[in-house]
């Protein structure tokens, strides 16, 4: 039987004889239409067809796509699949934070299917892989399923099931013994990213019990803009863009279609019907590859860039001056301050060409209306707070805020969240308290009172006190729902620092490096397995979801269980009934007319959109206006206009380390297939991208010997990590993008600095480290 | 009979490679892992200059439902049938396993499955789009590039666009000149 040899992967295959006869004959056939293909092995057919497929011949016509007509239905808290048979619940994905309304088939006490929801307006019927991949989650082999105490040493992997009670009695047993012996300061709670509502949850307890607790993300992903939100907008407006009627739309560090696919589906509906859009990214991909202008600056310079866009904006005279002389102050302060940052500087700054700016800066101002979407891509530079500034003032400038297809303020009347002190206890923070909390007066916009949420413990400054007992030791901590053995930087200190402690509690639902250095483990439910009433601006700006448990694997228990029964047995006091969630609902509801009974029979509840919310009420500011020389920095002594600051290392401002280490570092950017840390235990998507892949400029990685798909190392003064080289023209040649959120020696942390964090909130320069990057030695081929 | 007589349309500009449609596909026709099986793969045409910029690419592939499947010329145990409609369908419970037909499809859209020993692809997600219902890819798709329309929606949406058909698929464009061999023979002449 002849042999064959792919002529793109180099694998060999056999053609049976009989198959060779069919292919000659269809060949003579259609010449030219199989023979490029079929001298590939099968499974690099799909590529080779849809290179083939797209060609080569640019010739653009307009773009203007009907909408999707996508199927709407009744929404329904259950119903029954007339194919199935299966039972179906509404509820809402907590695979990652956007919270997508989803639909879950149980048939048998098992979950066959997890789809979008079809009669939801926020997700038009859609939901994203890892949301589709749900069920891989639920029935995993690595699920923690039954409450666990260590046996062997600490992470070496030796476990005793236990009982909920002896587990919980064992935890508040030495907690109380910890506290005793180390003070009232010696234990500290830990949690990641919001997956409903009891993420907030974890912060009430921590209130309520007396402790600080550390958020792994905030201050390098949601404070910074939150913060700057609030200060200037009076509220969380530049976090909700309104694609549904917008005329322009700009994307600043974000990539929705990986990691916020509600908003994804919306801002590609807008694009398909001709909306221009603008996108800042340093790396030409999935959403920057559709922009009909791409802003593709060096990483870390949000805030020059955002400068330059004002400047324009001012100078040109493009604001909208009926808005801004009625609803701002400050406007003349930044005038002046804009004036400094002239396009030849930014160009300077940025790399990005200063005519390239003033195209994009007059498309986004001179289209009304336009919506403007940025995201955790600004957050992890040398001054965070600035460089949201810009982004936030954006849409005030344009007279864009509150406006249909502009930037929205969400509205949840009633229903309790975040800012409401009855919930999360706030209140009990008292001054004393307050000044021993880890950070508070380094970066109090993060770890003090002026906190726009609540304080957490700064990152870095917490592993030191753990390592050091300085200003007080700490010795114990409850982790609930956080990777810290990978996801926060400098991997060492962190693991260091967990090592130094003496107990360690993780709440979790798979097993990972972190869970192994536990002395206590307690299953958590997925989404798949617990109630959840939830409203947040990542999920929707005026909608309440659901969540409902479908199924029950093991012995895990909800987030608000686990915490109110631990409570209890802490005597700690202002917390729920460990038994039922539905109290908890039902106060969260309290002063929206509706019960988690009646809620979960409407199978959720959306408020009717209000626009101009601020003529009646003005702006939740001390001035009632929005500010952009906000009064809030004004009173912190601070400048309260937006800098640019240079990234403590870089080729400018170290010189001396870019000799060495001459590559810019950017790292963070989200893949579809995974959230942070977690999935790639999940089979069908580790498919989709096996290894960690590293960005870099083809003309660069020429230089250093390195070819496509070659194993590499990199290296920081910090540390080395390995990954595999991804060629791509779409990256500039002196910076690449660093895989993240990968363990092992894969692990982006193992090379990046926690020094020298952002001002106020102290944010981690992940966005702008140096490197230099190497082909693996001994790697062959 | 398929009642709706539809076709699968791929708007090359609105796909933004997110895999949606390949892991809805796969939990849709339960290809676990372990089967290594795919019946709808998203590519992606990595940056390369064109006009006068940079362009990446992303786009699905599946089952283009052939009119004249080499698949199923190949198979020798004749589990593989062109209807009426022009679906291109597998019987598994015919299929003897030999992957003649894996080797055959020029675009690997034949896919054999591990755990049932029998080859297997995209048949537009029959029970489903039976019932009335469209294909779980397209209605998971975020960007809108899937769509699974009638010959009215088709025409309205390939208006004054680049197509390239293929059996019961159309790849649309507004930016490149598609490519299909039947495109190729027009511009030859």
């Amino acid at each position: 039987m002849p042999e064959k040899v792919c002529t793109r992967c180099g694998t060999s295959w056999t053609v049976p004889k009989k198959l060779e006869a069919i292919l000659d004959e269809s060949r003579t056939d259609r010449p030219g239409q199989y023979d490029g293909l079929l001298s590939l092995c099968p499974s690099c057919r799909p590529q080779a067809f849809g290179e083939r497929t797209i060609g080569a011949e640019l010739q653009k016509v307009p773009r203007r796509w009907p909408t999707p007509r996508r199927r709407r239905e009744e929404r329904k808290p259950v119903k029954t699949d007339p194919r199935s048979g299966a039972t179906v619940y509404k509820s809402q994905c907590y695979i990652c934070n956007s919270g997508c309304d989803a639909i879950v088939f149980e048939k048998n006490g098992k979950v066959i299917k997890v789809e979008g929801d079809p009669s939801s307006p926020i997700t038009k019927g859609t939901l994203c892989c890892k949301g589709l991949a749900s069920r891989e989650q639920l029935y995993h082999r690595d699920r923690i399923l039954y409450p666990m105490k260590r046996i062997g040493q600490r992470g070496e992997g030796r476990w005793q099931r236990i009982s909920w009670d002896e587990a919980l009695d064992m935890t508040a047993r030495r907690f109380k013994q910890i506290e005793e012996q180390y003070g009232p300061d010696s234990i500290v709670l830990a949690t990641g990213t919001k997956r409903g509502t009891w993420a907030d949850y974890v912060m009430r307890f921590a209130n309520a019990w007396g402790k600080q607790w550390t958020s792994t993300g905030w201050a390098q992903c949601a404070i910074p803009r939150l913060s700057a939100g609030g200060m200037v907008l009076g509220g969380p407006a530049a976090e909700c863009p309104d694609f549904s009627e917008t005329s322009c739309i700009l994307v600043w560090g974000a990539n929705p279609p990986n990691n916020w696919p509600h908003q994804a589906v919306h801002m590609m509906d807008a694009w398909s019907r001709g909306v221009p859009m603008i996108v800042v990214d340093p790396e030409l991909r999935e959403t920057s590859s559709k922009a009909d202008i791409w802003l593709q600056l060096r990483p870390g310079t949000d805030a020059a860039l955002g400068l330059g866009f004002i400047n324009v904006i001012i100078s040109e005279g493009l604001y909208d001056k009926t808005f801004v002389e009625k609803w701002c102050t400050g406007f003349d302060e930044l005038k002046a301050r804009a004036a400094e940052y002239d396009l030849d500087k930014v160009e300077r700054i940025t790399w990005v060409p200063k005519a390239k700016i003033r195209e994009a800066a007059r498309l986004y101002a001179t289209s009304k209306p336009a919506c403007m979407m940025h995201s955790v891509g600004i957050e992890q530079n040398a001054d965070t707070i600035s460089s949201c500034l810009t982004t936030v003032m954006l849409p005030a400038l344009t007279g864009n805020l509150d406006i249909p297809g502009g930037n929205l303020y969400p509205m949840f009347q009633g229903m309790r969240g975040r800012d409401d002190l009855s919930y999360t206890l706030k209140h009990l923070i008292t001054p004393e308290r307050e000044k021993r909390i880890l950070g508070s007066s380094e970066y109090p916009l993060l770890s003090s009172s002026e906190c726009v949420l609540y304080p957490t413990a700064h990152n870095s400054t917490l592993w030191a006190a753990m390592l050091e007992e300085k200003p007080y030791p700490v010795k114990g901590i409850y982790i609930h729902g956080t990777h810290l053995a990978v996801n926060v930087a400098d991997t060492r200190q962190v693991t260091a620092a967990l090592g130094s402690l003496e107990f360690i509690v993780v709440v979790d639902i798979l097993m990972n490096p972190t869970a192994e250095l536990a002395d206590i483990l307690l299953p958590a439910a997925t989404w798949l397995e617990r109630d959840e009433v939830a409203c947040h601006i990542q999920a929707s700006y005026n909608a309440i979801q659901i969540g409902q448990a479908v199924v029950r694997q093991g012995e895990c228990r909800s987030n608000y269980a686990i915490m109110n029964d631990l409570a209890k047995r802490l005597g700690v006091e202002r917390m729920f009934p460990p038994e039922s969630d539905e109290p908890f609902f039902d106060f969260m509801l309290g002063n929206t007319g509706l019960t988690w009974k009646t809620l979960k029979e409407k199978g959720g509840h959306t408020f009717p959109d209000v626009f101009r919310k601020y003529e009646k009420n003005g702006f939740n500011t001390p001035s009632g206006k929005v500010e952009l020389a906000n009064s809030k920095m004004k009173r912190l002594e601070v400048d309260p206009l937006p800098v640019y600051r240079e990234p403590s290392e870089s080729p400018v401002s170290t010189p001396e380390v870019a000799r060495d280490y001459p590559l810019i570092i950017t790292t963070g950017g989200r893949l579809s297939m995974y959230r942070h840390s977690e999935g790639r235990n999940i089979g069908i998507l580790r498919e989709l991208m096996p290894h960690p892949l590293m960005s870099i400029h083809p003309a660069t990685a020429r230089g250093l010997d390195i070819r496509d798909g070659d194993e590499v190392v990199v290296e920081t003064p910090r540390g080395r990590m390995e990954a595999r080289a991804n060629l791509t023209e779409g990256i500039h040649p002196g910076v690449v993008q660093l895989p993240s959120h990968w363990s092992g020696m894969s692990n982006v942390n193992l090379v990046m600095h926690n020094e020298h964090c952002a001002p106020l909130v102290g944010s981690t320069q992940l966005r702008c480290q140096l490197c230099r990057v190497m082909r693996k030695r001994g790697h062959q081929e | 009979m398929n009642p709706t007589g539809k076709k699968m349309v791929v708007v090359v500009d609105c796909c933004v490679g997110c895999h949606a449609c390949e892991i809805a596909c796969r939990q849709e026709n339960n290809l676990t892992h372990e089967t290594g099986s795919k019946w709808c793969r998203v590519i992606t045409v990595k940056p390369r200059k064109a006009g006068d910029g940079l362009r990446a690419d992303y786009l699905p592939t599946l089952c283009l439902h052939c009119d004249e499947p080499l698949c199923l010329q190949s198979c020798p145990a004749g589990a593989i049938t062109k209807r009426a409609d022009g679906l291109v369908l597998v019987d598994a419970e015919r299929c003897d396993g030999c992957r003649l037909c894996v080797c055959a499809c020029p675009y690997g859209a034949m896919s054999f499955n591990e755990v049932t020993q029998a080859a297997g692809k995209c048949n537009f997600c029959l029970e489903r789009s039976e019932s009335g219902i469209e294909p779980s890819c397209v209605q998971h798709c975020l960007g809108g590039a899937l769509r699974y329309v009638g010959t009215e929606e088709l025409d309205e949406i390939t208006r004054g666009k680049h197509t390239a058909f293929f059996g019961r698929v159309c790849y649309v464009s507004s930016l490149w000149k598609l490519f299909s061999p039947s495109n190729n023979e027009r511009r030859q002449k």
